[in-house]
């Protein structure tokens, strides 16, 4: 004697937060553009089809349009041509968005240190997660990702409007 | 009196000397190397090479006797031996079997018909490793196009390619423009050539080729050879306003300086206002209240 046994009512009742409740259900549903620049984009299919099924993690569902995704996984090279369409289809995206940088063009240029090519994304549009590789194998993009779903749930409203709200005052 | 305490100067740090930093001032793809030559396949330049190398070898040989008679008739009059007489070197046996294929004389049939029919206008015909190149004067381009599609002994259909070389050596051109034909129903392939100097604007071949199109806005891209008559000729690759043009000798490898693209900041106000309206649901005034 002495024990609580746990009432009928707890045993069917969760508590926890919205907020906690919001990030689970983000980084469990994270649904990418479908959009690929070069050899990276192939091991991105690679990882969406069925030997490596980035479904389960709730990524498998590459959408044809920014305005339905949450996710852009810039894979290839980015070109000073290509620039103003990826800033175009990161502002169509809706907030919350994320970006993965995946390969080495992406993240800092590659071996293209030439005159057409982005020495990074992220000098264009602030990027989450950054995966080296040249290509990075599917397992790579999927501990990427895994590193984002990760970010997503320790993530809340105030942290991500933080310079925001530094910068107004 | 003491005397006046002069500071010491700072001690200048030295640049560190690891392996792994980088000097990007002595990059080699930030520096210009302007070839010296111009390596313009060319069976008239081929012979009077061949004749150059072989002028060469016989001055040497007749320095290389005329070294001996000098030093025989020195040898005489001081009464020593005679020095060993001079060997002609033999070339060396070459068993490569790798060789660049020389440039030949022409002896198709399609080449020594264009001579005959454009005349003076051809400046050089010659075949290389089996490929026949007859290099046309540049007016004179149009001519020979539309005589090597209708003709029927000549009929070559298709304009599979066409692009063009800097060769900023040279002394009577800048650059030569190339057009590969080729012929489905016989199956052969020529090459005509052209070249242009410096701000000379061709005639585009669209009016009787209409696959020149995108390749000549490429070679207009890369290499800023404008052509006249063109249904649209603007770049093709790089973005509208990009300067220069990448694929001339004197152009570096990473450009005019890396271009910096200022698309990070919140141009319209977008994360802005986001934020305002999110704070606002939650309770919080970010607006500040001005001063006076």
């Amino acid at each position: 004697m002495g024990v609580m046994q746990p009432s009928a009512f707890e045993q069917i009742l969760i508590t926890t937060k919205v907020e906690k409740v919001m990030n689970w259900s983000r980084a469990t549903s994270v649904w990418p553009v479908t959009f690929g620049l070069a050899c990276c984009a192939i091991e991105m299919m690679a990882a969406g089809a069925s030997r490596f099924d980035f479904d389960r993690f709730g990524a498998g569902i590459f959408r044809a349009t920014p305005r339905q995704a949450d996710l852009m996984i810039i894979a290839g090279t980015v070109t000073y041509k290509m620039a103003p369409v990826i800033k175009t289809l990161y502002d169509q995206m809706p907030e919350p968005k994320w970006v993965i940088a995946m390969g080495s063009c992406a993240t800092a240029g590659g071996p293209f240190d030439s005159y057409h090519t982005i020495q990074g994304v992220d000098k264009i549009i602030p990027v989450d997660v950054f995966i080296p590789g040249c290509p990075p194998r599917p397992e790579s993009l999927i501990y990427g990702f895994m590193k984002l779903q990760d970010k997503i749930m320790t993530s809340s409203l105030a942290d991500r409007y933080k310079d925001i709200f530094e910068e107004v005052g | 009196m003491t005397e006046p305490i002069i500071p010491q100067a700072p001690e200048v740090p030295e640049a560190p000397a690891g392996p792994y930093v980088y000097d990007y001032a002595a990059s080699p793809q930030r520096q210009v190397v302007m070839p010296k030559t111009v390596p313009l396949p060319s069976y008239r330049t081929y012979l009077a090479e061949v004749k150059a190398a072989a002028e060469a070898d016989e001055a040497k040989w007749k320095k290389m006797q005329a070294d001996y008679e000098t030093a025989k008739a020195k040898a005489e009059a001081d009464g020593k031996d005679a020095p060993k007489p001079p060997v002609r070197p033999v070339p060396r046996k070459d068993d490569n079997d790798l060789k660049t294929p020389w440039p030949q004389e022409a002896k198709d049939a399609d080449l020594l018909l264009l001579q005959e029919l454009l005349g003076a206008k051809v400046q050089e015909i010659f075949e290389q490793a089996g490929e026949l190149t007859c290099q046309i004067e540049k007016g004179a381009l149009h001519e020979a196009l539309l005589l090597c599609r209708d003709r029927e002994d000549l009929h070559y259909e298709m304009l599979a390619d066409q692009s063009a070389t800097h060769y900023p050596a040279a002394s009577d051109f800048a650059y030569s423009v190339v057009y590969h034909l080729t012929s489905i129903s016989r199956r052969k392939r020529l090459r005509l050539r052209i070249l242009v100097p410096e701000g000379f604007v061709p005639e585009s071949a669209c009016s009787v080729y209409p696959s020149a199109n995108w390749m000549e806005r490429e070679i207009f891209d890369m290499l800023g050879i404008a052509f006249a008559n063109h249904p649209d000729m603007t770049r093709i690759l790089c973005p509208d306003d990009w300067e220069g043009h990448a694929l001339r000798k004197d152009y570096p490898v990473v450009g005019w300086g890396q271009r910096d693209i200022a698309f990070r900041e919140d141009r319209g106000g977008m994360i802005e206002r986001i934020a305002l309206q999110k704070a606002g649901q939650l309770g919080i005034n970010l607006k500040q209240p001005k001063a006076d």
